[in-house]
């Protein structure tokens, strides 16, 4: 029995001309842009017609960043100025850094809000800025390829990257100045493209082993809604890994001195290809001349690499196991798995998925396009260039989000794999006489004390009117909004004396620091900036007076009384005459008034597709009944 | 006008009787069709105030789903919409047969570091806690059946009481997996 399907009226005037989407898969070791072209997904190539961009930027020369297979020929040349995996250090403290930092030959120095920053002979750079240096390369690509500004990206990021890491991941595009739609899970992307190019249905599981991550996403697929249902796994875990367990084999098996920065590049690079290599053949042979004596080499044998990075492997199951366990399903239910990263080629890493799942992978997508196809697929509905009723993705929080208490314990306040948005209210109260103030610290993970968790924000809340102990009533509200993004309100209710507070996790770049890196950097920096704004303010408020009407024409007879009705009109024609009026701030308020009037419209109209679906159930119901 | 009634009961919510039994699979086809109507990602080009509206809706939903869909929460849910809070719940005296029967299953957790297999043993000791789980959701389905609150309660603190072990069992494992 068919659904009964709402119409949206909006939808139907705005789909004339395709709006240019795109989707980004920002990996560790490569990033890929891709788009739809003709409703068919297609990844972009640059102008040497190469499809992924090496992740690695270049600062060796100040006032001059070169990017991708440019930076990657410096690297050797210039160990602590090239910047690779720079993924591996996104919305992470010097503290966090330090284990990556070991491997790599950067110069590492603490830059704002405790975040770790890169020494270059360019200056000091963060994760985030050299990330906007490999987004900002790919929005050009873009655009050249599409000809035009980029109207929405998808950006995809390891499902289980906590807060800070998402955040830092949106900072990067915002000094990219690419308009984000929505920061994707990658394994979700992986699943989304299969989902469509397949039509497969039931439980797919996402094995997701790329250059620096691991994760684990089970994902239902029914009709065109993907539930996911639990994710997992390890944000330092990766193909490079195996290069560094290669290496230290490497330099067991040889007796040579302590190696210079260079050597240590030239000797990731070797390990790298033995690995590829392995992939194909039985041995790979690791040429040693610049590392130990000239002719010198050394044998390395499948099996003996498979000994060597089977704890990995083992501990990429585990983390399987345990989202299974969450889904509550065991590895017999899955439906179909779907392989994706570049590790995944890896014969041992194939085949202990394999018997694992009990099952063959899927293989129709190339692993290293498949992201970045799904993310464009997303950003395509996103942007609103299909017909509504298409595809709907229910994503989940990887890591649960808490508050410290008392004796340095965390009260977990949403669980991991709730599925957002989300929002959770948690009352509190003083525990002194008197108290006018109350501090917060949010913190993520699963672990019972504060101090092996993750520390996202402190923030207070001042102004409690003065009480006895236990008598204020703090209400604090945790809302997870579709990007996995946190914002933190607390008020004091007892009293009507309300206050509240809106935290921005502390890690993530401030929007006055946003701003003032984007005018130092390329992008905007000559153009009239109140010009810009006001005729983005038109646009909006253009648009909020269209839907409206549509919105009225179709339910306003019926959801509102024609008080209500004539209070909408009065102030859509206030908003309108300031859309000649030509300023800034008359006109933003203007738009924020009739949004605002027009809310509990849209919550009617949202009630209403509510319950029309929900009758739609009912009949499926009913059939299902009748067929027991 | 107001917005979404974040207080508003579940069971309506979804369109269904106040009972612990369900069909996951109606619960489920019925979530999916709400959110169909009230995700973010169905407004992603329409003004920030429709994308508010969105969000707070789509998370009630949520919310709602996420009791419903699990028998502790869904049966604690019934018992508050019964009248009996968390702290008249919390305070159901146990018998001394399941408090033995947790005594022993927590000495065997403890004592899994001095064994040869602890993976295996634990994996083993996590499907004989679920079980145990599923025959005292039984217990809350035909106490509250019958209107008996207090029954029903106590069958809620023993899947508390498994469900603590299940998650101690679980952090060991991953501890175990280091």
């Amino acid at each position: 029995m068919a659904l009964l399907q709402i119409a949206e009226p909006g939808q139907a005037a705005a789909a004339p001309e395709a709006r240019r989407a795109i989707g980004i898969d920002l990996g560790t070791t490569n990033s890929l842009v891709a788009t739809l072209r003709e409703s068919k997904p297609d990844v972009l190539v640059d102008a040497a017609g190469s499809v992924s961009l090496p992740s690695v930027v270049n600062y060796s020369s100040p006032g001059r960043v070169s990017v991708g297979a440019d930076a990657l020929a410096l690297a050797v040349q210039y160990p602590a100025d090239t910047l690779a995996s720079v993924k591996r250090f996104m919305g992470r403290g010097q503290q966090d850094a330090r284990d990556e930092a070991r491997r790599s030959h950067y110069i590492l120095a603490e830059g704002e809000a405790g975040m770790v920053e890169f020494v270059t002979s360019s200056g000091r750079i963060s994760p985030v800025q050299a990330s906007a240096e490999i987004l900002n390369t790919l929005r050009k690509r873009a655009e050249s390829v599409l000809g035009g500004d980029i109207d929405g990206a998808v950006i995809t990021v390891p499902a289980y990257f906590d807060e800070a890491q998402r955040q830092a991941t949106k900072d990067a595009a915002t000094l990219a100045g690419l308009p984000v739609l929505r920061l994707l899970n990658e394994p979700t992307a992986a699943a989304v493209a299969y989902g469509l190019e397949s039509a497969q249905q039931g439980m797919i599981a996402v094995y997701d082993l790329g250059g620096g991550t691991f994760d684990i996403s089970i994902l239902r697929l029914h009709r065109d809604v993907f539930e996911v249902r639990s994710t997992g796994g390890d944000t330092a875990l990766g193909g490079d890994d195996f290069d560094n367990v290669i290496a230290d084999w490497v330099l067991g098996e040889i007796n040579c001195g302590p190696l210079d920065a260079g050597q240590h590049r030239q000797l990731q690079a070797l390990a790298r290809a033995a690995k590829e290599t392995l992939s194909e053949d039985e041995v790979a042979i690791i040429p040693l001349d610049e590392i130990a004596d000239k002719g010198a080499q050394l044998t390395l044998s499948r099996t003996t690499f498979e000994g060597l990075i089977q704890p990995w492997v083992k501990r990429t199951l585990h983390a399987c196991r345990r989202a299974l366990r969450d889904a509550e399903l065991a590895p017999g239910d899955i439906d179909s798995i779907v392989l994706v990263g570049g590790s995944t080629r890896i014969p041992l890493v194939r085949n202990a998925v394999a018997d694992f799942f009990q099952r063959e992978p899927l293989a129709g997508i190339n692993p290293d396009e498949v992201v970045a196809i799904g993310a464009a697929l997303q950003a395509d509905i996103l942007v609103g260039n299909r017909p509504e009723g298409e595809l709907l993705l229910l994503d989940v929080i990887p890591l649960s989000l808490g508050i410290e208490t008392m004796g340095g314990l965390v009260e977990k306040i949403i669980q991991r794999n709730t599925t957002i948005p989300v929002t959770r209210a948690q009352q509190f109260t003083t525990y002194q006489d008197g108290q006018t103030a109350l501090a917060l610290h949010i913190v993520q993970g699963e672990r019972e004390l504060v101090a092996d968790s993750r520390s996202l924000a402190r923030f207070e809340l001042k102004g409690i009117p003065p009480m006895v102990a236990g008598a204020a009533r703090i209400l604090v509200s945790f809302q997870v909004d579709a990007d996995g993004l946190l914002s933190v309100s607390a008020h004091e209710e007892t009293t009507g004396a309300r206050s509240s507070i809106v935290v921005k996790p502390s890690f993530g770049l401030s929007d006055e620091q946003i701003s003032t890196m984007l005018e130092a950097s390329f992008s905007h920096a000559e153009e009239d900036k109140t010009a810009r704004v006001l005729a983005e303010l038109c646009v909006s408020a253009r648009a909020l007076i269209a839907g409206l009407e549509i919105a009225l024409a179709a339910d306003g007879e019926e959801l509102l009384d024609s008080e209500e009705r004539a209070a909408l009109n009065e102030q859509m024609e206030r908003l309108r005459a300031q859309l000649s009026g030509g300023e800034v701030e008359p006109l933003r308020a203007a738009s924020d008034e009739l949004g605002r009037a027009s809310e509990a419209f849209a919550a009617r109209r949202m009630d209403k597709s509510i319950r029309q679906a929900l009758a739609g159930v009912s009949v499926d119901d009913i059939a299902q009944e009748i067929n027991k | 006008m107001a917005l979404p009634d974040l207080q508003q009961n579940y069971f309506q919510l979804f369109k269904l009787p106040e009972q612990f039994a369900l069909n996951g699979a109606d619960l489920g086809e019925r979530f999916r069709q709400m959110q169909s109507q009230s995700h973010p990602d169905r407004f992603a080009s329409k003004s920030p105030h429709e994308q508010r509206v969105a969000v707070q809706y789509s998370a009630l939903v949520n919310q709602a789903y996420s009791i419903l869909r699990k028998p502790l929460p869904r049966a604690l849910y019934l018992l508050e919409l019964a009248g009996m809070d968390k702290e008249q719940v919390a305070a159901q005296k146990m018998d001394g047969g399941f408090l033995i029967e947790q005594m022993d299953l927590r000495e065997k957790l403890e004592s899994i570091h001095d064994l040869v297999d602890p993976d295996a043993f634990l994996e083993h000791l996590i499907i004989e806690i679920a079980a145990d789980i599923k025959s005292h959701e039984q217990e809350f389905s035909s106490a509250f059946t019958d209107r008996d609150l207090n029954g029903a309660a106590s069958a809620c603190v023993k899947i508390q009481y498994l469900e603590k072990l299940l998650q101690e069992a679980e952090q060991i494992e991953s501890g175990l997996l280091g």
